[in-house]
């Protein structure tokens, strides 16, 4: 076992990361020890980035100790980097955790000051005198790169800076090169932020903190107004909302909640989080409050200007909106479904279930190979009114041979004695989908002698399979 | 004569709160309504709340129709009958959205159970445009649990955006007693729009259903030949054994109907044609041995009495048939 990470005091008894436990321990006996758990690290890390959102949408991680965070037009909302610089160090020094941080127009400077010199602001004008005194192992090299650097006497970035490039790249590898570059901003560098930036996102920082859900709701409905000059300067409406709620701890809750149709009205947004809420009552711990309350548009999509007409058949499809929206956000957008027809002559294929949310309302989404609206010839076939999702295999006895129904047939242990029986009604299988040797199923409508009448099929042929198999597929009125 | 007409005004708050708790309109609500009417101002309800399904003996007994504000209850036996009380439920469903006023554009909405969806199969949306259904979008909800389920039914209900919500459910779920089928009761008359609650392998319960019927499956009739003979051995149009179970009159109704999908119309037909015999017997056997005599004492007989004797039965007549 050795050492991965050290406190002050630790290193100031000398001890240094890689040392073995045993020689740690030998040089101090009373050492506190705990165990390394990358992944919690990670996830505190991440909890991090989550608080860091408050400041800007696109923050990303930086290896396993560092955050970067891409200011670009949100510096001035915290009055100027400095503020901003001032203010993010002493609120993560009061969350109780040693940090440094720098403001540069790079993010591998940022990176080199913050790990290797001080808190700062720098100015593109001081960029060389900066990071000439640190380091080399601040451009974020090898280490072998940087053992080999220092044989050769380079030891700061300084002495790279005034060194010929080209025996350098020759002997060092361009990789050197382009992390100089990156460090004095020579070379573009591109962070990748974990979350997809929002299209419109409001929000709303608080004096005093909230907690109950009335004061969340009410919030809510008031930040989602704001959206919607934004949203009518697009022309647009949300089709899914996000709802990021800052507690004062730190802790970031996101809830995201879609619309059957695009939204601008404020109150409407609201009540989408309000089924939500309700939905996911017991994981939302408000403990000492809330501070900042979000509201992010993920999707947008062209809001229809309709004309209302006078029977009032907006209004019906407006309170079927509002159902499948509460439906949607409350029990989840899975829970309620609507059917499409296909082309298919497979009973199981010839509808297809899909989410209300996505398809009931607006323009439909026509799936690919979407049946044409007229599919007469479907409603000319005795169908049964409901369908086993997987057809359920059923002992058929005394059939008649090759293509007769059978005269009793055992079926979840019952025993069903055939009265009438009607068929075969013989469906092929999609040689396109199944392969070639899909067996044909021989579809046949009973009624047993109990009155109830039953959908079962034969799968295959009495010249092709020895003994085929019999399945129940649905059930008729 | 003060005593008298105070007693008299008792008498008259309560008849008005019995009438409200029965939904039936109340005398001087609906003399309110009518001087109101009379006034030129708009009537709230300008929607019957009956449907006449066009049976004589079901409206008389239905007092007037189906009830287009209120619960009706569909119940079977069990999972076997799955498919006649399924499609009398589909049948009335459709007889509400093709006749009912302001309802024929309305989606439909079956909340389905989990359970029930399993062991009876799900809606068959090709089979239920056979069996009448419009073009306009069917919506099948999912709950998992019956709280959420009852929640889906009356939010439904209150949002009017549905003719038809069918709530499904398995047994008689001790979470759907007797306050929450009030509830549902009162959204539903709110609301005006009708909910058909059906309830597979359910016992008679006291609800707040305004007509409960038990359906039962009955022989299908034949198929109907272009020259009005039939067609022998064929399966047609599906009966429906109905038992009105629960209704204002005291005696239960029992009736045949025959439900027709190109006029989306039930008929009544004779029963006896369509009548399934009683189930058959058990396969007990009885005791295996004959009783043993000269002994101290009698033996009891061996093993316990499943099942009691029923007076041997033929197979029913029509042993298998079958159409080409």
């Amino acid at each position: 076992m050795r050492l991965t990470a050290l406190d002050e005091q630790a290193q100031a008894i000398g001890l240094k990361p890689g040392q073995g436990l045993a020689e740690a321990r030998a040089i101090c006996p009373h050492l506190v020890v705990i165990e390394e758990d990358e992944a919690a690290d990670r996830r505190f890390l991440e909890a991090l980035a989550d608080w860091c959102d408050r400041y800007t949408p696109l923050v990303a991680l930086e290896g396993s100790h560092g955050l970067f965070l891409d200011i670009t037009g949100s510096a001035h909302l915290f009055g100027g980097e400095a503020a901003l610089l001032a203010e993010i160090l002493s609120r993560m020094t009061a969350l109780g955790m040693a940090v440094q941080g720098a403001i540069s127009s790079a993010p591998g400077l940022s990176s080199a000051v913050a790990r290797f010199g001080e808190s700062r602001v720098i100015e593109d004008s001081d960029i060389e005198a900066v990071l000439a005194p640190l380091p080399i192992a601040a451009l974020r090299v090898g280490a072998d790169v940087v053992q080999a650097l220092a044989k050769v006497g380079l030891k700061q970035v300084g002495d790279l800076l005034e060194a010929p490039r080209a025996p350098l790249a020759r002997r060092f590898g361009a990789h050197l090169l382009l992390r100089l570059d990156q460090a004095t901003g020579l070379d573009e560098e591109a962070i990748s932020p974990r979350l997809p930036v929002a299209s419109l996102s409001v929000e709303r920082r608080l004096a005093e903190p909230i907690q109950s859900e009335e004061d969340i709701l009410t919030l809510a409905a008031q930040v989602a107004e704001a959206l919607k000059p934004s949203l009518e300067a697009r022309a647009a409406g949300g089709r899914m909302f996000e709802l990021v709620l800052f507690r004062v701890d730190g802790k970031v809750f996101r809830l995201s909640a879609g619309a059957s149709r695009p939204l601008r009205d404020g109150a409407r947004i609201a009540r989408l989080f309000a089924e939500r809420l309700t939905g996911v009552h017991d994981d939302l711990d408000a403990g000492f409050g809330f501070e900042i309350l979000r509201i992010n548009v993920l999707r947008h999509e062209p809001f229809d200007h309709a004309q209302g007409d006078f029977d009032g058949d907006d209004r019906k499809q407006q309170s079927l909106a509002d159902f499948i929206d509460q439906v949607s956000a409350r029990l989840g957008p899975e829970c309620l479904k609507t059917y499409q027809m296909r082309e298919s002559h497979i009973p199981e294929r010839a509808v297809v279930a899909v989410d209300a949310i996505q398809h009931a309302l607006g323009k439909p989404q026509r799936l690919p190979e979407a049946a044409p609206l007229d599919h007469g010839h479907l409603l000319q076939k005795e169908r049964p009114l409901r369908l086993f999702p997987h057809p359920e295999p059923l002992e058929a006895f005394a059939v008649e041979v090759p293509d007769g129904p059978p005269i009793r047939f055992r079926w979840r242990r019952l025993t069903h004695q055939v009265r009438r029986a009607e068929g075969p009604e013989r469906l092929a299988a999609e040689w396109w989908v199944d392969g070639e040797n899909a067996p044909t199923r021989d579809y046949f409508r009973l009624e047993s002698d109990s009155g109830q009448r039953f959908w079962v099929y034969r799968q295959g042929l009495y010249d092709q399979v020895a003994n085929p198999r019999w399945f129940m597929h649905g059930i008729f009125a | 004569m003060a005593r008298s007409a105070l007693a008299q005004e008792t008498v008259f708050a309560l008849r008005e709160t019995i009438a409200r708790l029965e939904g039936k309109p109340i005398p001087a609500l609906a003399a309110a309504q009518a001087q109101a009417v009379a006034e030129g101002q708009e009537r709230t309800q300008d929607r019957p709340t009956r449907l006449e399904t066009g049976i004589a003996a079901l409206d008389e007994a239905l007092d007037g129709g189906l009830p287009l504000d209120a619960i009706t209850e569909i119940r079977s036996r069990g999972f076997f009958d799955a498919g006649s009380a399924s499609g009398f439920t589909v049948g009335l469903s459709v007889l509400i959205k093709a006749r009912a006023p302001k309802a024929e554009n309305l989606p439909l909405l079956w909340i389905s159970d989990r359970m029930a969806s399993q062991e009876a199969g799900a809606p068959y949306l090709i089979g239920m445009r056979g069996f009448g259904l419009g073009t306009e979008p069917f919506f099948q909800a999912l709950p998992n649990r019956l709280d959420e389920a009852l929640w889906l039914a009356e939010a439904a209900l209150a949002s009017g955006a549905f003719g038809v919500t069918i709530l499904e459910t398995r047994g008689n779920p001790k979470t759907f007693g007797l306050t929450e089928s009030r509830r549902l009761a009162l959204r539903a008359k709110a609301a005006g729009r009708p909910l058909l609650l059906l309830r597979h392998a359910a016992e008679e319960e006291a609800s707040s259903a305004a007509f409960r019927f038990l359906t039962q499956p009955a022989f299908a009739s034949q198929r109907r030949l272009p020259d009005g003979s039939m067609l022998g051995g064929s399966i047609g149009p599906s009966v429906f054994r109905l038992t009105l179970e629960k209704s204002r009159n005291p005696a239960p109704l029992c009736l045949s109907l025959e439900w027709n999908p190109h006029d989306r119309r039930f008929n009544c037909v004779d029963t006896p044609r369509h009548a399934v015999p009683e189930r058959q017997p058990a396969a007990h056997s009885g005791a295996l041995f004959p009783k043993t005599f000269d002994r101290p004492d009698l033996a009891p007989a061996p093993g316990a009495v499943l099942a009691f004797d029923r007076p041997a039965r033929g197979r029913p007549d029509g042993s298998f048939e079958r159409a080409s």
